[in-house]
């Protein structure tokens, strides 16, 4: 089983678009799950116009809980915690949006007043579009421990695949670099790294396949909107030889992407005949061959 | 319902300035473009402004600005270093509930994982065994440009920790920011702890949104996190003239007890200004995105700076 990952950097440059369509594309010819690891702004569903058919709530994170019958108020969890998680109030109260559930303060407590217990910081839903599984994972709003719910969200949707012979998984990733994409990437089999011609989503480009460089997975570039700006899709292929990524695709700036995206179907089987459906075509056809080599 | 203790910590503000902040839930929305915009627009004004751009793990303002990353600082934390006091009990192992320490076959503990730099572990070894090494995750930056100040971070690229590099870059503008009349802060893109980091202290946030369903969903999510932090709410509307859902976009806000007071379309002035980091109201004060940009900056200038 291949697991391939869709990244970007840079959010809002068409992460989830190409990840709906391409796996429309290659569902045709293998089972496959898709996987949104988006959890901050999982939109993948959206795109399918998918709905949950099984919803299961995660403890993925761990937050201190303070006793107040045992508190002597000295506020030493307040100086030991590196999050400043703790606000010195009247008494400490423990921000749960910055714990992280080390236990550095329930170490320290003088009152052992201070358990670290689980906490359900977020959910995993399970929704189908034309017989392909879609597992979406769902940070709760203001929750952290997005790392930790994006390898349960990877481990479900594995365990989704083994049950149902599928040989591929693909997983619409999160923007950024930080915890979540380093979750969502790390054992994987293939990066898309999907960009546009703009200098800020190449720099961002830049920053996250230096992430990937850093597990060893292979990589390969799809440039949406490209003809926005000729000088920087220019840049953006200098980098890709430079970094020996190869171009998968072209993809035209083409209003019939947000036309779909309001009709909540993937592009290529609303619009299969419009430039950037034929693109994402090819794009299609062309990782097969990754897919043979990986 | 959060605690009131922490709703207010949040909007404790170090600093007497206005504090206006740009977020949005989705990425690739037009964060960024409204803020710089926005800083833009009050320069020429002759206001002086501080921009923190709190998107550490993408950030681009100064790209957007065409100004460079100058006065670096690096962002550290705790890292573990195990000195020949150590007895290998095995305690900092089963206290780092990171799992980043590991005892090896020898029996000595050594880092494997993400380290967090929570310092359990020093808290807990019995025989001062562990040494408080240094580590560095990020960087922050300041630059200076006539009246402008830009306070930005970035997250070294495999490093998993944005949350310290956010928090400094926060520290460091609040703390450097005496002069300025206003403070207008960009977050990253989603609904986590970094957002609510990013907008601590601010007076209000400006929730920017697109007219997809996708922009739907993810609008939802942030106003209801500023619901939850009790921070007011405002939506301004990019790419106002594709093709999409505007009615809904106007539904949740009016759901949340706010409104839509900016459109802004996707003119070519504005895509043109984007790719060669000039903001549109300097380069194209005469297009529409320009204007309307404008006009937000004359509505935050007349409740905060007059």
């Amino acid at each position: 089983m291949k697991e391939v990952v869709v990244l970007s950097g840079k959010g809002g440059v068409g992460k989830s678009s190409v990840a709906a369509s391409l796996g429309t594309l290659l569902s045709k010819k293998r089972r496959m799950v898709l996987v949104d690891c988006d959890v901050d702004a999982p939109n993948l569903a959206l795109i399918f116009g998918a709905k949950a058919d099984t919803s299961l709530d995660v403890f993925s994170s761990e937050k201190a809980f303070i006793d107040y019958e045992r508190c002597s108020e000295c506020f030493t969890c307040v100086q030991t915690c590196r999050f400043h998680a703790i606000v010195e109030a009247e008494k400490p109260v423990v921000v749960p949006f910055y714990c992280e559930g080390c236990g550095a303060c329930a170490i320290a407590c003088p009152e052992d007043a201070i358990e670290i217990r689980p906490v359900a910081n977020g959910k995993i839903d399970i929704s189908k579009s034309n017989g392909t599984s879609i597992v979406t994972g769902a940070l709760k709003i203001g929750e952290s421990g997005s790392g930790n719910l994006v390898f349960k969200v990877r481990k479900e949707a594995r365990k989704k695949a083994e049950e149902n012979g599928v040989e591929m998984i693909l997983i619409d990733g999160p923007p950024g670099i930080g915890c979540p994409v380093i979750a969502s990437v790390s054992g994987t089999d293939y990066v898309i790294a999907v960009t546009e011609p703009t200098p800020a989503a190449l720099n961002d480009l830049k920053r996250v396949l230096e992430v990937v460089k850093h597990f060893k997975i292979p990589a390969g570039v799809v440039i949406n909107k490209a003809g926005l700006n000729d000088a920087v899709s220019k840049k953006i292929k200098d980098f890709a030889r430079s970094a020996g990524l190869s171009i998968l695709a072209e993809m035209p700036y083409d209003l019939s992407i947000p036309k779909s995206l309001v009709q909540a179907r993937p592009v290529v089987e609303i619009y299969p005949d419009s430039e950037v459906s034929l693109e994402i075509k090819r794009l299609a056809e062309k990782f097969e061959g990754v897919l043979e080599r990986i | 319902m959060m605690e009131k203790e922490i709703i207010d910590a949040f909007h404790e503000k170090p600093l007497d300035v206005p504090v206006i902040g740009i977020t949005g839930g989705k990425g690739g929305v037009g964060k960024t473009t409204v803020a710089v915009n926005l800083v833009e627009a009050f320069i020429q004004r002759g206001y002086r402004v501080s921009l923190a751009d709190a998107d550490v793990d993408a950030p681009n303002a100064a790209m957007l600005f065409g100004i460079p990353l100058e006065n670096p600082v690096d962002v550290t934390i705790t890292q573990p270093l195990i000195n020949e006091k150590c007895t290998k009990c095995g305690e900092c192992v089963r206290a780092c509930r990171m799992n980043a320490l590991f005892q090896s076959k020898d029996g000595k503990p050594i880092i494997l994982g993400d380290c967090n730099g929570c310092e359990a572990c020093i808290l807990v070894c019995p025989e001062e065994a562990i040494d408080r090494g240094k580590k560095a995750v990020g960087r922050t930056f300041r630059t200076d440009a006539g009246n402008v100040s830009l306070f930005t971070g970035e997250l070294l690229p495999g490093e998993a920790e944005s949350s310290f590099v956010v928090s400094a870059v926060k520290d460091r503008m609040f703390k450097e920011s005496g002069g300025s009349d206003l403070i207008i802060v960009d977050t990253s893109p989603g609904t986590h702890c970094n957002v609510i980091n990013a907008l601590k202290g601010a007076d209000i946030a400006y929730a920017v949104t697109e007219p997809t369903p996708l922009g739907v969903h993810d609008l939802e999510l942030i106003l209801t996190l500023l619901d939850i932090m009790e921070l007011e709410a405002s939506v301004v509307l990019n790419l106002s003239d594709l093709p999409g859902v505007k009615g809904e976009i106007s539904r949740i806000a009016k759901a949340h007890n706010t409104d839509v007071p900016v459109k802004i379309p996707l003119d070519e002035a504005l895509a043109r200004s984007y790719a060669e980091g000039v903001p549109v109201v300097r380069k194209a004060p005469g297009a529409v995105s320009s204007k309307r940009i404008t006009q937000m900056a004359d509505t935050i200038e007349k409740r905060y700076l007059s």
